[in-house]
């Protein structure tokens, strides 16, 4: 038999592959069974609604997307009171990621939030003007972000880092010392398309997020380097889309994985990557994941 | 009905004047797909193209559908190349689907004549007004009149645009309902054409799309009421409703 559970500083989860956030919606329901997922991170929520950035603001790049979406939400009462209802008729792990432009809104968000596995911290994204990786390149705002919002509840703290810090392991060392439960590594890379018809950027604001298979060696770099220093489970995401890449992410150390862009491309990755994962374990003689984690090192 | 996600085989690859029409096998579009569905398309056992391309359904057969592309960047290329029995991704049907009329107006230029061929099957009469580039780039326009659909063409190369053609045939035009699907700058000057009539028209969007399931937030198009989805409450929007500043 084999045993895909994982137990992420208290988190327990069947499996070890969770949706990330912000590349899914409940419609998507309809196409992956969640009951067999690990868990589900929902797409960042603000306290109020946000409108998101003008279009366009998604494209394609080689190997993978470029997105300035701007965290396109409809506020966090929405999230408690339409939202996590429907998705507690799922039996998976639910997770809610929040972003706030103020260590104030952090502190507000996580105290509103109840009733999920964990709140994972966005201090990552590029495509805000405020806070976002603004925060998160910053040792010292991410403790601060952290403390403040594990004070405010008792919930798993899950933080998740941009790959724009000068020094990634730094930050997730802040993390941890101020009280997170796991590090979700890594938000998606600043990336650049210009349209050679206009000479302009593509995208209507410009700098956008780059995901998807392009950036999965730089992501697990970033991921292995934050294993082997820091203590609290890490959860890899960056370009995974086959079982190679997520078992890749547990030699270099990763305790989860989180599956993004690869549901566009084909949304049963998620569940094919389980499937695999358990006939390649099974092949080579592991029991479980423990086994291979950090094999690396 | 929900969609599904499968992967299905190409059993006919032609050109229909300057476009391809790819035929996939499917025994079971027929029971879902409806007026206004659209679907995702990728290309089988492949990370690049990483995103599979939106498209219109074409026709709908018992045991197949068929799509139409025109060739503008790589992976429309690649579709158009497909050979007989290979397999593609098939997410779909996607979009909000509508009841047409029995009878009213369509305004295609160009490709936008897909999803509008697609539509003239759902109904019983009509009008349609079209306008191309190029005399070959016009298609179906004996299928349209076998459909009981009027038909007046123009192309740019011996005329105009097909906003000059609803200029000219503004009476036609009055009391029906409208449906528009074409380039955007032809959509924003049939707007200013169509004045009052503009209250009864509809328009096929397109935007640029991740998922197609109302995941990414990729396909936001500026509406009076803020941004909407495409994939998810279009492709068909009032064209009153929609903001082109
Ligand atoms: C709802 C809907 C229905 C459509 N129906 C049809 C149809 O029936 N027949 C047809 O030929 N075309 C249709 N299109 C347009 C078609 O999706 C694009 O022509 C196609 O995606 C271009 O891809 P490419 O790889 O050739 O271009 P590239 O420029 O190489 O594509 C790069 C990326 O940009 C996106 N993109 C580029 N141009 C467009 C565009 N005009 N609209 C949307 N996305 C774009 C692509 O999907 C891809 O993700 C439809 C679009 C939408 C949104
Ligand atoms: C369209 C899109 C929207 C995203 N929105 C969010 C978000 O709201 N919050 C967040 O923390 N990460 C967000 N991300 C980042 C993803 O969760 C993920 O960390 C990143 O895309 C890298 O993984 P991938 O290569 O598997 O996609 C988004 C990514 C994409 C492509
Ligand atoms: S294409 Fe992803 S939300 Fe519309």
């Amino acid at each position: 038999m084999i045993d895909l559970s994982v137990n992420l500083s208290g988190i327990k989860l069947k499996n070890p592959v969770i949706l990330a956030s912000g590349v899914w919606d409940l419609p998507y329901r309809e196409i992956i069974d969640f009951d067999r997922l690990g868990g589900v991170i929902y797409k960042g929520v603000s306290l109020k609604p946000k409108e998101g950035n003008p279009p366009p603001r998604l494209t394609e790049t080689p190997c993978g997307v470029i997105n300035s979406i701007g965290l396109e939400n409809e506020g966090v009462m929405n999230f408690i009171e339409e939202i996590l209802p429907t998705l507690k008729e799922s039996n998976t792990a639910i997770f809610s990621n929040i972003f706030g432009e103020s260590i104030e809104e952090f502190s507000k968000l996580s105290s509103l939030i109840r009733d999920v596995s964990g709140i994972e911290v966005n201090v990552s994204c590029p495509n805000v003007d405020k806070g976002g990786l603004l925060f998160g390149k910053d040792p010292n705002i991410v403790y601060s972000i952290t403390k403040s919002v594990c004070n405010e509840t008792d919930l798993p703290v899950i933080v998740k880092l941009t790959p724009s810090s000068a020094n990634i392991v730094e930050v997730a060392q802040a993390a941890s010392d101020a009280g997170a439960s796991a590090i979700s590594a890594v938000n998606t890379f600043q990336g650049l398309v210009i349209d050679i018809e206009t000479g302009k950027p593509l995208l209507k604001r410009g700098v956008g997020g780059v995901s998807g298979p392009a950036i999965k060696p730089l992501a697990l770099y970033n991921v292995y380097q934050i294993a082997k220093s820091v203590d609290i489970p890490v959860i890899g995401s960056g370009g995974i889309t086959t079982y190679q890449d997520a078992l890749e992410y547990f030699f270099a150390g990763s305790s989860a994985i989180q599956i993004g862009s690869a549901i566009f491309n084909n949304p049963l990755a998620p569940i094919q990557i389980i499937d695999n994962l358990k006939k390649w374990m099974e092949r080579k003689g592991y029991k479980n994941l423990k086994e291979l984690k950090g094999k690396y090192e | 009905m929900p969609p599904t996600y499968r992967i299905l085989p190409v059993i006919e690859n032609r050109s229909l004047g300057p476009y391809t029409y790819l035929r996939i096998e499917d025994p079971e579009m027929l029971l879902v797909a409806r007026c206004g569905h659209f679907l995702m398309v990728g290309f089988s056992s492949s990370i690049d193209p990483f995103l599979p391309r939106p498209l219109s359904l074409f026709e709908v057969e018992e045991n197949s559908f068929s799509i139409l592309v025109k060739v503008r960047g790589r992976g429309s290329d690649l579709l158009s190349k497909t050979r007989e029995g290979e397999n593609l991704k098939i997410l779909g049907p996607l979009g909000t689907p509508f009841n047409p009329p029995e009878s009213g107006v369509l305004i295609a230029g160009g490709i936008g004549i897909a999803p509008l061929y697609y539509q003239s099957g759902w109904m019983k009469s009509g009008k349609l007004f079209y306008g191309t580039k190029k005399k070959e780039e016009l298609i179906l326009t004996r299928e349209m009149e076998e459909r009981d659909f009027t038909v007046k063409t123009i192309t740019q190369e011996n005329g105009g645009t097909v906003c000059d053609l609803v200029r000219m045939n503004k009476n036609d035009i009055e009391g029906e309902k409208i449906f528009i699907c074409g380039p955007w700058d032809m959509i924003r000057a049939l707007k200013e054409i169509l004045g009052e009539f503009a209250r009864n028209a509809f328009v096929y969007l397109e935007r640029r799309m991740g998922c197609g399931l109302g995941g990414c937030k990729s396909c936001a198009v500026k509406t009076n009421s803020g941004y909407k989805l495409v994939c998810q409450e279009g492709p068909l929007f009032p064209l009153s409703e929609v903001r082109f500043d």
